[in-house]
């Protein structure tokens, strides 16, 4: 079996949000919407500090779409729109959506994002990867761990493009691959571990 | 027809209101859930709150009208007709709630085509849809007279309306990722609210009816359905006491930020007026049968319930939105109509809001008219006969 997933360094990770960006250019993701986020970690403002001074920490925290293996937006899905693929990933066939939102209230990470109007895109057309499938109003939408990129061997555009090297692509199920290594070494863990989602996204420091 | 000829002007104002309904639901169908003040954060609002209201308000009148045959509880069958008209208008409101909150109604054959047997709303689409034919079988055979199939109907009709309540509670209470739905005590809380709510305003209905003389209901079997309704009053509180006790008790930090949200934050408004208004002050009147016997009172205690549980549904739903569970800055890309012109992190939420837009309000006043005309209608043709009744 294959679990693509994606590790997260966050001692790597520097806060810049290129994995953001870099997402929503590959997605074609349109304004108002972004499937990957970078939260500065409980703080109320972006670059925040927790603590008091002196004693004071900040840390960033990507989120994305977790690919869960017992995925609650699978789940409540009532059209099977949000299924599990062969690889792991949890994708979605927009045309089976019915923009019920079941999934976005299920999701525990608020992955999930929602075509409210009209898609409209700051460039006046569709932008990014041509083989990414364009979404319409009332479509739910996330992260598909770029699909189209790594059902061809290429790695997911934000891992591409974080100058951080925070991001590490690979396969859980290979036990000597990079990722299942990096993850046993550092004691990797996943967001929210106890609900039992169990995430392919790991984190560790 | 009767009732629309008689009340020209309300029936006007309800079919104006339709009109108006529906031209704001086709604006929206023309630029999408955007007209609605509903965000990535707060992915469900008015409408999925309307659409527990009504499932629940339909409750009372069939399970009135069914127990009337199932329990040999000879009384309540004179009220069976007007109790069953109330239930089916009330969960076809509740039905088109649901789909005017889909953002893709075009494609909602897609839950016939391929169904997921583990969806909740799946479920829920199955046993509203048997919940309505119940009842229109169980309108057919009353009109007709046919006894025996009434009282084999009202046997599934039971068991049915306890499930539809249970059912749409499972599309909340079944979700782990929020702290404030996640209970097994939901199914019980929607069962005990919707017969609260629904009594209510079937009382509310029927003391409208006796005053248009369309259907005369004893003061005594009003008196008996006000006491059954302080009953439910005090199980659905009993219920709700045991949830807050059960998410304060431990202290856990989910637990203490839906507790001090309901308590003192955005939806304490609600949650105060559910409690006082909808349980304690309905409960210390009814519970004395002097009240019981006075038309007024009761009609007043029955509007504070309605609303109460209109306000639980309120701050269950919201609550369990406001905070996330990752949280951090900037938050939740907000999505909505005003965030997505706003730049850099205004168009982001910490804590998730939601106030319902003009169209949204418009759109779910449009239903609730629809429904009263349907349901004078109704009353008006089918009720006629019967009116000797009593």
């Amino acid at each position: 079996m294959t679990r693509l997933a994606i590790a997260i360094n966050l001692d790597r990770c520097v806060g810049c949000h290129t994995c953001t960006l870099a997402c929503k250019m590959q997605n074609n993701v349109p304004e108002g919407l972004l499937w990957n986020r970078v939260l500065t970690e409980n703080c109320d403002v972006v670059d925040g500090a927790e603590g008091v001074y002196p004693a004071v920490t900040r840390t960033y925290l990507p989120v994305a779409c977790q690919h869960c293996q017992n995925a609650a937006c699978q789940r409540v899905c009532p059209t099977g729109a949000t299924y599990k693929d062969e690889k792991g990933r949890i994708e979605i066939d927009y045309q089976k959506c019915i923009g019920c939102r079941m999934c976005m209230g299920a999701c525990p990470y608020n992955a999930r994002v929602f075509n409210w109007e009209v898609p409209v895109r700051s460039t006046g057309a569709n932008y990014g990867d041509a083989r990414v499938p364009v979404r319409e109003k009332g479509m739910v939408e996330k992260c598909t761990l770029c699909k189209e990129r790594t059902d061809e061997g290429e790695e997911p555009m934000c891992v591409v493009c974080c100058p951080g090297r925070a991001r590490i692509f690979g396969d859980l199920d290979d036990p000597e691959s990079e990722i299942s290594t990096l993850v046993r070494d550092n004691h990797a863990y996943q967001l929210l571990e106890t609900m039992g989602t169990q995430p392919s996204v790991r984190y560790f420091e | 027809m009767e009732l629309i000829k008689r009340y020209k002007a309300l029936s006007a104002v309800l079919a104006a209101l339709v009109i108006v309904g529906v031209a704001c639901w086709i604006y929206q169908l023309m630029c999408g859930l955007t007209v609605t003040g509903m965000n990535n954060g707060t992915s469900w609002g008015l409408y999925i709150t309307n659409f527990m209201f009504f499932v629940g308000l339909s409750a009372g009148g069939l399970i009135v009208a069914s127990s009337a045959s199932v329990f040999h509880i000879a009384k309540f069958k004179q009220v069976a007709l007007p109790a069953i008209i109330l239930s089916t208008v009330c969960i076809c409101a509740a039905g088109m709630f649901v789909l005017i909150d889909l953002g893709g109604i075009q494609r909602v054959w897609r839950i016939l085509t391929g169904p997921n047997p583990t969806s909740p709303l799946l479920w829920d689409v199955c046993v509203i849809t048997c919940y309505l034919i119940i009842n229109i079988c169980y309108l057919v055979f009353m009109t007709k007279g046919n006894d025996r199939a009434v009282s084999i109907t009202s046997r599934f009709a039971l068991p049915c309306a306890i499930l539809v309540h249970s059912v749409t509670a499972w599309i909340f209470g079944l979700e782990i990722a929020k702290e404030g739905w996640y209970s097994a005590i939901l199914a019980p809380i929607f069962v005990a609210s919707a017969m609260d709510s629904g009594l209510a305003l079937l009382l509310l209905v029927l003391s409208a009816l006796k005053k248009m003389r369309v259907f005369e209901t004893s003061r005594d079997l009003m008196a008996s359905l006000a006491g059954l309704l302080a009953t439910c009053i005090a199980v659905d509180a009993f219920f709700i006491f045991c949830e807050l006790l059960t998410m304060g008790y431990n202290g856990t930090h989910g637990g203490m930020l839906i507790l001090t949200e309901l308590t003192s934050g955005a939806t304490a408004p609600f949650f105060w007026f559910e409690i006082i208004g909808g349980l304690v002050i309905p409960f210390c009147v009814l519970v004395f049968a002097k009240n019981r016997e006075k038309t007024a009172v009761v009609n007043v205690a029955c509007v504070l319930v309605v609303l109460g549980v209109f306000c639980k549904r309120i701050w269950l739903l919201f609550t369990s939105f406001i905070t996330p569970n990752v949280m951090g800055a900037p938050g939740i890309i907000s999505g909505s109509s005003t965030a997505i012109r706003e730049t850099g992190t205004s168009s982001f939420a910490v804590l998730s809001s939601y106030a319902p837009t003009a169209f949204e309000v418009l759109i779910v006043v449009g239903v609730i008219s629809l429904v009263a005309l349907a349901f004078m209608v109704l009353a008006g043709t089918l009720i006629r006969p019967k009116k000797t009744a009593e």
